[in-house]
Order: structure tokens, then sequence, then C-alpha cells
């Protein structure tokens, strides 16, 4: 069955349609859908009523799985990140984010499946970086290419103790997670596109700028990223699954909602983030 | 040389004594009075009765009188600028600024002479521009080098008229000094040194740049020029005496008075397109 990939913004997501993901995929649709990750940074499948099981295992058609650094307190299988919020004002997903880039190897992707939808609201945002990059200008752009920053999992991992998600102790999670640098600008490695790689969850520092510009120039990417421009909005039905480039595409749970929203998350391993200083040298 | 001179803080000023400013100075005394400014880019002088006329044969020493744009001046002397305040807080010399940068040679230094002063406050500080550019970190350094920025005169024209201390029209004053570009990073023409040349008063917009872009950059510079480290402040006597090079410094006039303050200041016009070259 030929499969059918619909963009839905000139920057970022596709609706793929075609495909049965409890099934497992030909080498054809596999590379098919690989191309359209790439092209699209998001995939947007519907009506895909798969088990925890299928879910994985669709996952591990591109790669390794990653487990979840820290696990959630809603014990499942542990390949699986179960997000079960019913207040999430405040929680860190409503946050522009990349997932776990607090670790040396952040996930090269993520397949997100709604589980169980509140009454309304509850979408889900992502947002181009590579269109981030290349929105700025030749002055900021060649400013962030060449510098690196901290990613610590602190702050988003104080708040999901705060608030019940995570029974991790923080002290030895932040032994065993020590702060990571990547680059401001990431070089994709499979497109070779640039990408902003900064995000308000775990970006803490920019090396080499002195304190005061590093959080001017961090305030000002967060805010740059929030742009529509570079936007995509899913709104979740039933069956709902998303497939994100986590290298490129930031993602933003709208916490819009008071009843019970359950998603559950599966990683795929990705590699150490690299920088356009190691392109050239390469 | 017959004077001396006291640092007060290691980024800019002195305090010079053992001079009477009313007379004539000696060529030795001068040319000694020039490299203390270019070194220390603001001097301070006490118990000066200047008489305007004095004061204008001082300035005229560093170079020709520059009457201002728009500001007040003693009746039948246009070379001697009146600043005379009670209710200074919306004035705008409350923010720190480089004078007239919205010129295409904006001034090379001024003096300033404190003739009525409140009971307490009204002290002014100076910031160096030097100690500006050479605390910023070298990426940040990179990406500015070689960016001008609009300097306009508009915003402190519309506070001054509010305020009535203007002698001008905004049409008619806006049309003489359209707005116009600096570059974002100058070499001083005496000293070479670089310096960092955008102020909260008169610089709008980074060239060039997106809005965002410039207003975040902008607005991280203004800040920057608040850290104390750049700063020296001064506190005035009746008959103080302050000599600026308005090239490489800002300066605040603190509005914490609600008396009546009278500051004469004589301007020294610039022969100086402020540029990265030198």
């Amino acid at each position: 069955m030929p499969i059918e990939v619909a963009a839905i913004t000139p920057s970022i997501g596709a609706e793929v349609r075609g495909v049965d993901l409890a099934r497992p995929l030909s080498e054809g649709v596999r590379a098919a859908l690989r191309a359209a990750l790439l092209e699209h940074l998001v995939l947007v499948f519907r009506d895909q009523p798969l088990t925890p099981e299928q879910h994985i295992a669709f996952a591990r058609e591109f790669g390794p799985i990653k487990r979840p650094p820290v696990a959630t307190s809603h014990g499942a299988l542990p390949e699986l990140n179960v997000l079960d919020q019913s207040d999430p004002r405040g929680e860190g997903a409503d946050n522009w984010h990349a997932d776990n880039t607090y670790t040396a190897t952040p996930p090269m992707g993520s397949i997100l499946r709604i589980v169980q939808l509140p009454g309304a609201g509850g979408d889900t945002a992502f947002a181009s970086m590579y269109a981030a990059y290349e929105a700025l200008s030749p002055v900021l752009r060649s400013l962030c290419d060449g510098l690196r920053a901290v990613h610590d999992v602190t702050r988003s991992l104080s708040k999901a103790i705060a608030r019940g998600h995570s029974r991790a102790n923080l002290r030895e999670l932040q032994d065993q997670l020590p702060p990571v640098e990547h680059p401001v600008v990431v070089v994709h490695p499979e497109t070779g596109r640039r990408a902003l790689f900064v995000n308000l969850n775990s970006t803490t520092r920019i090396q080499g700028l002195a304190e005061a510009e590093s959080e001017m120039l961090l305030r000002f990417l967060f805010a740059h990223t929030k742009q529509p421009e570079f936007q995509l909005r899913v709104r979740w039905e039933p069956g709902s699954v998303v497939f994100l480039d986590n290298r490129c595409a930031q993602h933003y749970a709208v916490a819009d909602y008071r009843e019970r929203r359950v998603l559950h998350r599966v990683a795929i391993e990705g590699e150490r983030p690299r920088g356009i200083e190691a392109t050239c040298a390469g | 040389m017959s004077f001396t001179l006291t640092p007060l803080s290691p980024a800019l000023g002195a305090e010079v004594a053992g001079l009477d400013l009313r007379k004539p100075l000696c060529d030795e005394d001068f040319e000694a009075l020039q490299a203390a400014l270019l070194a220390h880019l603001v001097l301070f002088f006490r118990r000066q009765p200047l008489a305007p006329d004095e004061q204008i044969a001082l300035a005229r020493r560093f170079g020709a009188i520059d009457v201002h744009a728009f500001g007040r001046h003693l009746e039948g002397l246009p070379e001697v600028g009146l600043i005379d305040q009670s209710e200074p807080q919306r004035d705008g010399a409350n923010r720190w600024h480089t004078d007239s940068t919205f010129m295409q040679e904006p001034p090379k230094a001024a003096l300033l002479r404190a003739v009525v002063l409140p009971a307490l406050g009204s002290d002014t500080c100076w910031a160096s521009m030097y100690a500006a550019w050479d605390l910023l970190s070298a990426p940040l350094q990179r990406a500015l080098e070689g960016l001008s920025a609009t300097h306009d005169i508009t915003g402190p024209l519309v506070r001054a008229i509010a305020g009535g201390h203007s002698v001008g029209s905004l049409a008619e004053v806006q049309a003489t000094w359209p707005p116009r570009s600096h570059p974002v990073v100058c070499r001083h023409p005496e000293t070479g040194r670089k310096l960092l040349y955008v102020n909260s008063n008169f610089t709008t917009r980074i060239d060039g740049l997106p809005e965002a872009e410039s207003r975040a950059l902008l607005d991280f510079l203004f800040e920057h020029v608040r850290a104390p480290e750049l700063q020296v402040r001064f506190r005035w006597e009746q008959d103080s005496v302050a000599l600026w090079d308005n090239r490489c410094t800002q300066h605040y006039a603190v509005a914490d008075y609600r008396e009546r303050r009278v500051m004469h200041r004589v301007t020294v016009a610039g022969d100086w397109a402020p540029s990265l070259t030198h």
C-alpha cells in the first residue's frame, strides 16, 4: 500500500496516511517514513490503535530504544515514558524544549501516542529549529555558530519531583547526569542542515560569554523560538501517534486542560550532537 | 605642570587641584590638562567661580563652541547652555547618554559648572565606554564590530519639549537633525582605543538586524553600561566644574531632588565623525 505524506505547514509537519503502525514495516515503508521525517521533522499518524508493545516495536524500527533517564512514577514498561497529567500548568512540558538534552546523547527522535484525552485542549505544538536558525540575521547566526552551551537536568527534574511525577532523588540524579555541553548550533547528522539547539528546560548557560551576555542571548533565543512561522500545532484524537525528530524540532505541551491526559513516549537513541567546527574539521 | 591630579576610580575620573580656571592657562598646563582628560575621561575642579565668558574662553581652548540643538541658553549668550530644573524626573538627563550623538560629528567635550544646587542630591555619574567595550566577551565583541546603529533626536526632544526645556519645535529640529548612523564600536580619534558607542537616549536601532535582535542587543548594552565598574559619581559643590570627553563617556544626572538646580554648560564642538578606523 503506497504511503501518502501531506505537509501541514511549509516549515514543519506532515500527516502520513496509508501505513499500519501496528505491524512490522517493510524496508521500503521504513525508508519512506525516515525520508519523510527528515523532510518534515514531525510526522502525524491518525487512527493507529497501538498497544504499548506495538508502540515500542514501531519505535525500534528506527533504532535502539533509549530508556527514560529519569523514570516516571507511573510504573509501566521500562521503555515507556508515561506522561500522566491533570494539572499540567508549570510542570515543564509547557515550555519549548527538546527532550533530554541534559544527556550527552539526547534521543534522535520520540514517538508519542495519546492514551487518554481531556474533553478539550491538550494539543502539542512543535517548532522547527532549522527555521528558527535560518530566521536569525547573519550577524547573530555567526555569533551562535561557534558557541557551546551547558544543559542541566536540575530545572526540569526539580519540577517533576515537586509535582510528584518523579520519585528520583535530586542529588543522586544530578550525580548521574552531570551538566553537559552541546553546540548552540548543531548540524543535523542526516540532513546536514543547521539547527538551533538551546531550549528553555535544560539550557542554562552559554560558554565563553559573560553571564549577563549569556542571559541576554538565551532569553532572546527562547523568545525567538516562539514564532508561529516555525510551528505546527497538533490536535490529538484517539489513536493519534506523532513521530518527532528531536535533533531539529522542539515541542510544547499546551497546558490548557484540567482533566486527565495520558501520553506515552518512546525515545530512540541518538548520537552526540555535532556543531559546525566538527563538521568543517571532519 | 602646576596642578595635581587625583584619580577617583580605575575606570575614569580625576580631581584636579591647583589651577585657577578663570585665568588663561599657559600652554604647558593646557597640554597637561589635555593629556589628563585623555587619560581620565572626566576631570573635576572645585571652587571655580567662572563667569560665563570665562567658561566660554576655557572651553574654546579645546575647540570651537557648539550651540545646543534645542536646549535653553543664557540670554544673549547662546554658547552657554542653561540647565535649570527643579523636577528633573522626566527630563531625560537621568538616563545614561552621550551628548548629541544624533549629529554627524557629536560634541568633543563639555564643561559644566554648578551655579545653584539643591541642599542635597543631584550628583552626576559618568561611565567609561572604553571599559564598557573591554568588559564584553570576545564573541560578543566580534559580533558587534562592524555593525552600525541609528541615533535619533526624537525621544529626548519630545521629553524636553514636554518639560519646557526646548527652544525648538519638534518638526523643525527633526528636519535639521534627521536620524543618522554611527558604528556600534568606534576608535577614539586621539587615543585609538576601542569604545562602545550606543546610548539609551539616542540609539534606537542596530542597522541591518531584525527588530527583535536589535532590541535584545540594545537592551543588553544599555544595561551593561549601568555596571558600577564603569562609573564614577561626582558630588557637586557650588562652583564645581566638570570637564568630560564626550566621545568615550556617557553620563547620568541623578534626579533625586525637588529644589532648584542651575548648571551652566559650554560644549566643545566635535571634529570627528565616529568611526572604527583610526
